[in-house]
């Protein structure tokens, strides 16, 4: 047998079965990889479409660069959390502890401002502390062998204690710079069309892109795949490429993400709290697995992960459009994420 | 040749007083090996004999005890695998080590992608990795998915790889063992171009052929310690095998004919076991029909891919069929799982021991354990002492080593995990026993051990299928011949001294005369 013989895989299937076989061929030539992103943004076109039919009104259009910029505006905080756990969740790990590291941040920032730190000193230390943080789990997972799961619960706590040590009423930031990079934005169009970009949204855009570099276009990005191969790295090890530098830096990235996080939604909130962002590690998780990421790893696009995030902002909009409940999000995006669980169940199957 | 004569500065590589020690285990102990520039070299060995480890210290997976490991006369220590690479050293590993879930081409290239600034040029990393592949002849999209080919494809990708890096000191550790004879004789054409290029080559392959055809000097190990250096020329086949066995080959050829002479003598055709009637499943294999009696082994012949590991799923309750069924002594029977298979006494070890078959953390003893507690049911523990003595009784019976029920199985060489799961499913006394590939990957001392004990099995009244990819060795063991191509059994032949390797290819070469 030749190898062209085997690598010949197609069926040609006659009488009724040819148009099943047609279908199922043209299905098989879509990477497989690709489908849940492609589940993310067949989902994404329908709640939009969804929304257009339901609330468009003769004066505004559902679709508007208005509703895009609300839709980031909220939820940048997010993508630049979801973006550094798409790094931990392709190379095969987990992070919990960004939900209380943007606690921890927000507050540390409050308090650095009170006492009389210049702004720029500030923004640092708070990014810094994400990233002490991740490379606390990155060295704990790595150098220790402690499950991602363990080690980032640890320094979930670990967060959320400091976090209540530094204060456990809610602190303003008045700090005028701060509170001038907060309100600035450039502002497009008018009257009930007005859209802006404000700082968050240029950040996490910053960040979105720089994570598609790393991912997409360096070693190091194939190596965060190939570790979410799911041999427990020995493939990459073989191949003699750098497991253990490139596991710490991931999780590295994940806590610098949470840092700038943190300060985004203290930017966003204007205030630093030791109750914020519970659950908010979750959020992360969700909106990576929406953008069609495998969970167990090795398999997902970085941008599918911001599509995800809007997915889950639509979730938000929708509902409120709709007048329910708030509570009612929840619900949708437990729906939301069983569905694409099961999808990638459904992919990963047929791999076999 | 002799021009590839060896001088001693001609040494790419040389391994002096090599020792490892894993706990409990001295893997080896003061190994010498020395590998020369355009010259192949074979290490040969048993299972167990400590090849795997002495390639795994010289690429950096392991670090030495003590000892010492010079490159171009420069003495080295090899902390992981990267440094190992970067002092020239390339690896095709015995199982495929690639990435499955990334494409061709960034398996071929990963560590190696051609860059453009700060960014990875991906159309000329795939090109890249396109001429790689071609150079062995093997025309492949580089950006499909890893997971789409096959094993012996995905095998060559490894190869493709361990040429992108401009390799002093190629090893290829059980380069062959999944690819069919175009695909082997490829691989040899590239391996003497590299040779006459100067690489410095090592070689391992439990095909004694390939061994004898490829290579021009062999380091012989036994039991971690090293027996000796030969030029292949100069040493015959028989020395080999009793080099490395350590027991003369006329003990070995006994073995064998004794294997042989047990064919005839069994085969009792009363009810069958276990009939199956138009069983089949839909993109897997067609319906077939066979009958397995008690005391006969049935062999499945073919090439990888034909149906053999297909069917012999559905005949195990491993795969539901979508046609026909099964009768059991008579009577249909459904087995929906492997569990249900295993309750009426009917048990399949798998083709993929790595994936399929060992769990590599647990203990001898526990992996023994496994399907007998399965059978008997989550809740009723086998008392330790019945499971001790059970244990005891296989480790005997197939010579198991080390002799510790205690090992993790991990530790084990790839024979004796063999046997490890051969004894996990004779512990619970199954009336069929399909064994799919149980000698692929094994030294000959074992494999002659693992035919004997099928054949003694059967005389004991075990109805055995036996399917494997060396003809050989089907035909030395089978009473019955079941032939597979393309998905389909295509003949069923009685075996007898008029069926011999040959004709058997000729059936599965001849185009559908055979199909029903």
């Amino acid at each position: 047998m030749s190898t062209d013989q085997l690598t010949r895989t197609a069926s040609r299937g006659t009488g009724p079965r040819a148009s099943v076989d047609r279908v199922r061929g043209y299905l098989g030539r879509v990477d497989r990889r690709f489908l849940p992103v492609l589940g993310t943004v067949l989902t994404l076109l329908l709640m939009l479409g969804v929304g257009q039919s339901r609330y468009s009104t003769d004066r505004a259009s559902f679709l508007s660069m208005k509703l895009l910029s609300n839709l980031l505006v909220d939820n940048s905080y997010l993508l630049v959390l979801a973006v550094g756990m798409t790094f931990v969740i392709l190379q095969g790990g987990i992070d919990l502890s960004v939900g209380a590291v943007v606690a921890l941040v927000g507050l540390a920032t409050a308090k650095l401002f009170t006492a009389g730190l210049p702004l720029p000193v500030v923004l640092a230390v708070g990014v810094l502390i994400g990233t002490s943080c991740g490379l606390l789990i990155g060295v704990m997972v790595q150098v220790f062998d402690i499950q991602p799961f363990i080690a980032s619960l640890a320094v979930m706590f670990l967060a959320r204690g400091l976090a209540n040590v530094v204060s456990t009423n809610s602190l303003a930031i008045d700090d005028p710079g701060f509170s001038a990079l907060a309100a600035w934005s450039l502002k497009f169009g008018e009257g009930r069309g007005l859209w802006r970009i404000n700082a968050s949204m240029l950040i996490a855009f910053a960040v979105l892109l720089v994570a598609v570099y790393l991912l997409h276009y360096t070693r190091f990005g194939r190596t965060v795949y190939g570790l979410g191969a799911g041999d427990r790295g020995a493939a990459v090890t073989l191949m003699g490429l750098q497991p253990a530098r490139t596991r710490v830096w991931v999780y590295v990235i994940s806590g610098t993400c949470a840092g700038i996080a943190g300060i985004l939604f203290a930017l966003y909130t204007k205030s630093g709290f030791n109750l914020t962002g519970i659950g908010m590690e979750l959020d992360a998780i969700a909106a990576v697995v929406i953008g069609g990421t495998l969970l167990s790893g090795g398999v997902g696009f970085v941008l599918g992960t911001g599509a995800g995030v809007l997915v889950y902002g639509l979730i938000q909009v929708l509902i409120a459009r709709e007048g329910l409940d708030s509570w009612w999000t929840r619900v949708f995006i437990g729906a939301v994420l069983l569905a694409f669980v099961m999808l990638q169940r459904v992919v990963s199957v047929r791999r076999r | 040749m002799s021009d590839r004569n060896a001088q001693a500065d001609d040494a790419a590589v040389r391994m002096t007083g090599i020792t490892i020690t894993f706990p409990g285990v001295k893997a080896l102990d003061g190994v010498d090996l020395v590998l020369r520039r355009g010259e192949v070299h074979a290490l040969m060995g048993e299972n167990g004999a400590g090849k795997s480890t002495l390639i795994k210290a010289l690429t950096g997976v392991y670090r030495v005890d003590s000892g010492g490991i010079a490159v171009d006369g420069r003495e080295l220590r090899f902390d992981d695998p990267s440094q190992a690479q970067a002092a020239g050293i390339s690896t095709v590993y015995q199982e495929v080590n690639l990435c499955t879930n990334l494409t061709v081409a960034e398996n071929v290239m990963l560590g190696h992608e051609v860059r453009r600034g700060p960014f990875v040029d991906w159309r000329a990393t795939r090109q890249e990795a396109r001429r790689y592949l071609q150079r062995l002849n093997l025309d492949i999209d580089p950006r499909s998915p890893l997971a789409s080919h096959s094993i012996a494809v995905q095998q060559l990708c490894a190869i493709a790889r361990a040429l992108v890096v401009d390799a002093k000191v190629l090893v290829l550790d059980e380069p062959t063992s999944s690819l069919d004879k175009a695909e082997v004789a490829e691989l040899f054409r590239v391996v003497r171009t590299l040779r006459d290029a100067g690489v410095a080559i090592l070689f391992v392959s439990h095909f004694l052929e390939q061994v004898y055809a490829l290579s021009d000097r062999m380091t012989v190990l036994r039991n971690g310690r090293f027996v000796g250096e030969f030029r292949t020329a100069e040493l015959s086949r028989r020395d080999l095998i009793s080099h490395m066995v350590g027991r003369s080959g006329e003990a070995l050829a006994g073995i064998e004919e004794q294997a042989r002479t047990a064919v005839t003598t069994h085969s009792s055709r009363e009810t069958p076991l276990l009939t199956a009637v138009g069983l089949g499943k839909d993109g897997s294999v067609e319906a077939f029909d066979l009958d397995l009696y008690p005391g006969e082994i049935v062999g499945f012949a073919g090439l990888l891919g034909s149906g053999r590991t297909e069917a012999a799923r559905l005949l195990t309750g491993a795969d539901r069929p979508d046609h026909g069924g099964l009768r059991l002594q008579g009577s249909p029977v459904r087995l929906p799982t492997p569990l249900a298979a295993l309750r009426r006494g009917i048990a399949l070890s798998t083709e993929d021991r790595k994936k399929e078959g060992v769990i590599g953390d647990l203990t001898v003893r526990e992996n023994i354990a496994l399907a007998l507690q399965a059978s008997r049911g989550t809740w009723r523990r086998i008392p330790r002492r019945e499971l001790d003595e059970i244990v005891q009784r296989y480790m005997v019976a197939l010579n198991i080593n080390p002799p510790n029920p205690n090992a993790l199985i991990r530790n084990l060489s790839g024979g004796n995990q063999q046997k490890v799961l051969l004894a996990r499913w004779l512990a619970t006394a199954p009336r069929l026993l399909v064994l799919d590939e149980p000698t692929r990957g094994i030294d000959i001392g074992a494999k002659t051990e693992i035919q004997r004990l099928v054949t003694e099995l059967a005389a004991d009244g075990l109805s055995v299928v036996f399917i494997s990819s060396e003809l050989e060795e089907v035909l030395r063991l089978s009473q019955r011949v079941v032939v597979m191509r393309d998905r389909q059994k295509i003949a069923e032949v009685t075996n007898g001294d008029d069926v011999t390797t040959e004709t058997v290819l000729e059936t599965i070469a001849s185009s559908g005369v055979h199909a029903s």
